[in-house]
């Protein structure tokens, strides 16, 4: 290999012009991830204020006296009458909108698998680059595309349906950019299914000789079974949402009950991909769980089989439950045959949980940030699963549905799940990707904020839930009070942690202490490469001689043995047997 | 049964219009617990099916919280007792035991199979309503409820709820009430927390909801004297009917009040639906927008829907409309005013305003005479004139006036008032036309 | 896109383009680039049948709710003739394009060129007549989607629902037959350039490929749409 290609893939090149063409046109997927990298952060931080402007509004019962101003201010600047503004409900309905909108389609979807996927799924697999690394920064250009439709549809307006877009409503209104903000999603949508494409080529075809499935680490698995659903589902919002766009554009007339059309048949499309969406969310969070539990416990995964197995299950089986956002809308035949499926799918991730907490037995649990963080997604993740089976079971839907009880359930897998999980490992793959080290101190007091401010927020929901009070609402009855201020305060502690988590990442790139190769005793293959690692990941093809998870066997590569001593080989064979 | 047609024969004993003794409800038997406030805001029992609702709930509830403390407990105490050591390794253990990971799967599929079948089994009870259920048809609308009882009455009751002027309605307790919905125009959904069931409403068919509220839950009385349905106990946790499916600017606004009566109160104010007679014109008018379903169309702030706008439209020039109906004959017709607008209403068909659908139904012998013209004397009150508006007040105080002397002097109400004048060509109100 | 690729220096540059293919630096073989680039185009395709997954659950949702005015709306509005033609074509060219990659396994550049034109004037034949007798006519007549519908004499009361689905879904299927000639062109250039033999011929395939997966599609809505 001649000689430029031993360099950081993050080294500037000889101009400021060739630099910013090499980052711009590159096909090296360590790059184009951490171009996703910051644009799915940027994009939390945008969905992050809207949050935090609609758990604003929602401090006091009816119509806070600013939000009262803020409309007359705007109908005096657009129309010169302040009698003309748009309404607080206006405003608040765009924030809720919105905050779904940015949320779903330019942060959560894309972000472990578009930034860290696309960093580690190659090397993980000690390959140079993903199977279409061309097709890849096309990827990047439809996200960026998508990303810009998104910001003029916001310029536009926005919209004010919710981020379900549900018909005749979202056909028929004419606040803000329906059409716009549908087509972000849209163009977004397949920056999604080329990901997918690519990850599954990628695992099948790129892996080093000699490892097998099996010996693949979990994350790789999450990623694969994430792609999967990517590929087959996501096509299904991309018709959605085009028909959504011919019935406000040509009125075709298919969701449309003036029509002869059927409203409902836009949920029915709009879940079947939704649905397995949020499995998307979630499996990568799960696969980078793998892989922080066993790295800081020092420990193999408990039932490695059973969590590679039931990622493909959740997978597989999250097509079949649609229906269960439907439960107020569709026959009681039909409701009875997705609530079953619905269970179905809680046993695979039930078993994941388990195996999780029995890897902790008799391990050696580090206390970081990383561990931190996989911790908080266990009590977030467990109380979000286990409030799924309330909804799923038929008499309590009834009541639930559409309540802050639904919302309450979803913010703690997503976030409790899916974004804690990718905070920590954030952390975790931090001195890798930058070959910096960041304050672990900061970072563990920005994650107790986040943690407890998250618990604050969301927990008080699933009361409010029970106690009636229905979602996407601006006012509310004064017996809602007490419990949507303590959800209020709570939102402002996020708010504190996220914003000591960011300039702890920012330190630790400008003045952060260099880190080690391999800081943690990791044992796959991402450990074994530079940190950062180099333009074409690895110096030689890397060979691979141990499994992912083999702590009690081997030596982690560029560490000190004195530092990560091994237990008595004799035990391991006797306790390990015919393995 | 026998039970209840016994208490309805006793209770039917006692004179109406007296104060009673206030019933006792479950809602008012004691405060509720803390454990309940939490939950449920103290709303439990209520109705047939809610119980039974509950008890699968904390069935899920006790189950999920036995796993949660197990799994957080052993994740703690892990995390405590093997946390890492300087120089010791990880004890090796094996990575895998069939019987654990086979007992981890199949229990946790048992327990849900139970929450599965419990819960559709009292799912189907809320589903199918029994055959004897009376009949109220619901309407909703961006942003109203409008309920319609067998009887062909609507509720005038109002109260403020969250800062907006919301509905009333009546359910009676110890008897089942299904709910025929639709909607005119997006999806809504009919939500009464303190039932524990809710149903989408749809544009382009009906869906059914039924409930049934226990006896003892009453939570009003009907006072015939002031013709208005009181509190039993004010402390008491609040039912209301709300919409759980976003349909727009004001979603969070489609409050509704739900008030539990004993079945002879129930009937009793349902009667006292049909007889609007006591309203005085202007507020029966305004009222009648909302219950009879105006509003689905036609709103009061100048916005065009469906229909025209109510604001400002009275004395308006018939001519400058032009319509494919128009066959220019009716020269008393020339302005909107109360003859325009009985026609309208009786026949909208006859004449429709450019730029709006010929969509609107009959109220051919859905509205008393009275009624009309309190419709009529509301749209005046709307006029961008203030003589008409000032006009229209004076002529509903003047029908109260004589309707009250004519009750003081034993004899019935004015059957139907004169409708106020034409409006004149020049803009202003009175003269003939 | 830069980087040089070390197994190019040991290329012999007197053979034809198509025998001196060097795979991308990522890959350690050319089987496995051939092999990779076919599952992609696989996956893409399996995404192509979901995207045209939604025009059929919206006919069959909407033909449930409708169907003896779905069923007359078909009779009144489509010639079947004038689709089973455009069926015909479309089956022809998916067998040019076959006969073209035969070209390339057994290297006669003639014939990958003769048949890759042969299925371009099949795709090129078909959007012209799909565009001159059936939408240019029903464009005239008013008989459009939903609320555009204003042809004057209907036969019952969703007409504009049964053509809202056919202009939909036979739209964005000859929107796929105009960016498959475009692919196609594509191939010939390349074909003409010599980059397609024995030994390498994988996009050759790939659009093969795409150009069956969008007969096939027309084989379920010419059925569907025209002889309901």
């Amino acid at each position: 290999m001649s000689g430029h290609h031993d360099v950081s893939y993050l080294a500037p090149k000889e101009t400021w012009w060739k630099t910013v063409y090499s980052w711009m046109f590159t096909i090296d997927h360590k790059k184009i991830g951490l171009m996703y990298l910051t644009s799915v952060i940027a994009a939390f931080f945008l969905g992050g204020i809207f949050a935090l402007l609609v758990r604003l509004e929602l401090w006091a019962p009816t119509q806070t006296e600013t939000v009262g101003e803020t409309s007359r201010v705007i109908g005096q600047l657009f129309h010169g009458d302040p009698a003309k503004g748009i309404t607080g409900n206006n405003i608040y309905n765009r924030m809720f909108t919105l905050h779904g909108v940015v949320m779903v389609f330019l942060f959560i979807i894309p972000s472990i698998p578009a930034s860290l996927g696309n960093f580690f799924l190659p090397i993980m697999l000690g390959a140079k680059d993903v199977a279409f690394p061309r097709l890849n920064l096309f990827s990047w250009f439809l996200y960026v595309t998508g990303g810009i439709v998104a910001v003029a549809g916001l310029l536009l307006g926005g919209a004010e349906t919710g981020w379900t877009f549900y018909t005749p409503y979202s056909t028929t209104t004419s606040w803000g950019s329906v059409t716009a903000m549908v087509s972000a999603a849209f163009i977004l949508g397949f920056s999604s299914i080329l990901t997918g494409i690519n990850f599954v080529v990628t695992v099948h075809k790129l892996r080093v000789p000699g490892m097998g499935w099996f010996d693949m680490p979990l994350f790789v698995w999450a990623m694969y079974a994430t792609a999967i659903i990517q590929v087959l589902a996501t096509p299904v919002i991309g018709i959605t949402l085009l028909l959504l766009v011919f019935e406000r554009i040509f009125k075709i007339g298919i969701f449309d009950p003036g029509l002869g059309g059927d409203p409902v048949l836009f949920q029915h499309f709009f879940w079947f991909y939704s649905h397995p969406a949020v499995y998307i969310m979630i499996l990568p969070g799960m696969g980078v769980v793998s892989e922080l539990i066993a790295v800081h416990c020092r420990k193999r995964i408990f039932g490695y089989r059973a969590i590679a197995f039931s990622s493909i299950a959740i997978a597989a089986i999250s097509f079949l439950v649609w229906g269960h956002h439907l439960f107020t809308s569709e026959t009681a035949a039909a409701n009875i045959v997705f609530s079953a499926l619905t269970f179905l799918v809680a046993v695979p991730t039930a078993i994941k949980v388990f195996n999780w907490v029995a890897t902790m037995y008799k391990a050696s649990i580090a206390i970081n940030t990383p561990m931190l963080y996989a911790m908080a997604f266990l009590f977030n993740f467990t109380i979000g699963g286990l409030t799924g089976p309330p909804l799923a079971t038929l008499a309590t839907d009834m009541h639930l549905h559409d309540t802050y009880f639904v919302v309450a359930h979803f913010h703690y897998v997503m976030m409790g799940g899916t974004v804690f999980a990718f905070i920590g490992a954030l952390h975790h793959w931090w001195p890798k990707m930058f070959g910096k080290m960041y304050n672990e101190k900061w970072a563990m007091l920005a994650t107790a904020l986040v943690v407890i401010g998250f618990n604050v927020t969301f927990f008080t929901q699933f009361f409010l839930g029970t106690q009636g009070m229905p979602r996407r609402y601006a006012t509310y009855v004064p017996e809602f009070t007490t419990l949507h201020r303590i959800s209020t305060f709570g939102s402002w502690l996020i708010a504190a942690g996220f914003l000591i988590h960011l300039p702890v990442f920012i330190h630790s790139l400008v003045a952060g202490p260099r880190a080690a190769r391999n800081p943690w005793g990791g044992l796959t293959f991402e450990w074994e490469t530079d940190s950062p690692p180099i333009e074409h990941n690895f110096p030689h093809e890397p060979v691979i001689t141990h499994g992912p998870y083999d702590f009690d066997t081997v030596v982690p590569p560029n560490c000190d043995p004195k530092e990560w001593p091994l237990p008595d080989q004799e035990l391991v064979k006797r306790v390990h047997g015919a393995h | 049964m026998a039970i209840a047609s016994t208490t309805m024969t006793l209770a039917s004993l006692a004179p109406s219009g007296l104060v009673r003794a206030p019933v006792p409800s479950v809602l008012a038997a004691e405060e509720a617990g803390w454990w309940d406030k939490l939950w449920w805001g103290g709303k439990t029992g209520i109705s047939t099916y809610g119980d039974p609702t509950d008890h699968v709930f904390f069935y899920i509830f006790w189950v999920s919280a036995f796993f949660f403390v197990l799994l957080m407990g052993l994740m703690v105490y892990f995390a405590v007792k093997y946390r890492r050591r300087p120089g010791v390794p990880a004890e090796p253990s094996p990575a895998h035991n069939t019987a654990l990971e086979l007992a981890w799967s199949v229990i946790p599929l048992l327990l849900m199979a139970v929450m599965f079948l419990w819960g559709a089994k009292v799912f189907v009870d809320m589903r199918v309503p029994p055959a004897h259920a009376e009949t109220i048809n619901v309407t909703a609308s961006q942003w109203a409820w409008s309920w319609v009882y067998d009887n062909g009455g609507s509720s005038l009751q109002q109260e403020s709820i969250a800062d907006v002027n919301s509905p009333v309605f009546g359910l009676p307790v110890g008897r089942p009430v299904k709910f025929v919905m639709s909607s005119t125009d997006v999806i809504h959904s009919f939500y009464i927390a303190g039932f524990r069931t809710k149903m989408d409403v749809f544009p382009n068919r009906y869906t059914i909801l039924w409930g049934q509220a226990r006896n003892g839950t009453a939570t009003h009385r009907w006072n015939a004297q002031d013709k208005r349905l009181d509190e039993i106990d004010p402390k008491q946790p609040k039912l209301y009917l709300t919409c759980t499916e976003y349909c727009g600017d004001q979603h969070s606004q489609m409050w509704a009040r739900i008030a539990l009566l004993d079945d002879v109160d129930y009937r009793a104010w349902k009667e006292s639906l049909l007889d609007t007679s006591g309203v005085p014109l202007l507020e029966l008018g305004k009222k009648l927008h909302t219950s009879k379903g105006c509003i689905s169309c036609h709103s009061l702030d100048g916005t065009a829907k469906t229909g025209p706008t109510w604001k400002g439209s009275w004395g308006t020039d018939r001519p400058n409309w032009a319509s494919p109906v128009n066959d220019g004959s009716d020269g008393f017709k020339d302005k909107f005013g109360p003859n325009y607008i009985r026609e309208s209403i009786l026949e909208p068909a006859h004449y429709v305003r450019e730029g709006y659908p010929n969509q609107m139904q009959s109220y051919q012998g859905k509205l008393t005479p009275r009624e009309l013209l309190a419709l009529i004397t509301f749209m005046q009150s709307l006029s961008d004139n203030p003589e008409d508006r000032a006009a229209a007040e004076a002529a509903s105080a003047k029908a109260q006036a004589e309707s009250e002397a004519a009750k003081a002097a034993g004899g019935a109400a004015p059957a139907g008032d004169a409708p106020s004048p034409e409006p004149a060509p020049a803009g202003g109100s009175g003269g003939g036309h | 896109m830069t980087t040089a690729n070390p197994r190019a220096a040991a290329i012999d540059m007197d053979l034809p383009p198509h025998a001196r293919h060097v795979p991308q630096s990522h890959w350690r073989n050319h089987h496995d680039e051939a092999e990779a680039a076919k599952l992609g185009m696989w996956l893409f395709l399996a995404t192509e049948v979901l995207l045209f997954a939604g025009f059929f659950c919206a006919y069959a949702g909407l033909r449930l709710l409708h169907e003896g005015n779905w069923i007359a709306a078909s009779h009144y509005y489509l010639d079947w003739r004038i689709g089973a033609f455009n069926t015909c074509v479309l089956l022809l060219s998916s067998f040019t394009v076959v006969l073209a990659i035969r070209g390339a396994q057994t290297n006669r550049q003639g014939m990958i060129l003769l048949n890759l034109f042969i299925t371009e004037i099949c795709a090129a034949t078909f959007l012209v007549l799909k565009l001159w007798l059936e939408y240019w006519p029903k464009w005239q007549k008013g008989e459009l989607v939903g609320a555009f519908f204003s042809y004057g004499n209907p036969q019952g009361t969703h007409d504009h629902l049964f053509l809202s689905v056919y202009w939909i879904a036979t739209a964005t299927h000859g929107f796929h037959v105009l960016v498959g000639m475009f692919v196609i062109a594509w191939a010939m250039w390349k074909a003409w350039k010599g980059h397609y033999g024995p030994k390498h011929y994988t996009s050759l395939e790939n659009v093969g490929l795409y150009w069956h997966l969008v007969d096939v599609i027309w084989i379920f809505l010419f059925p569907l749409l025209y002889l309901a």
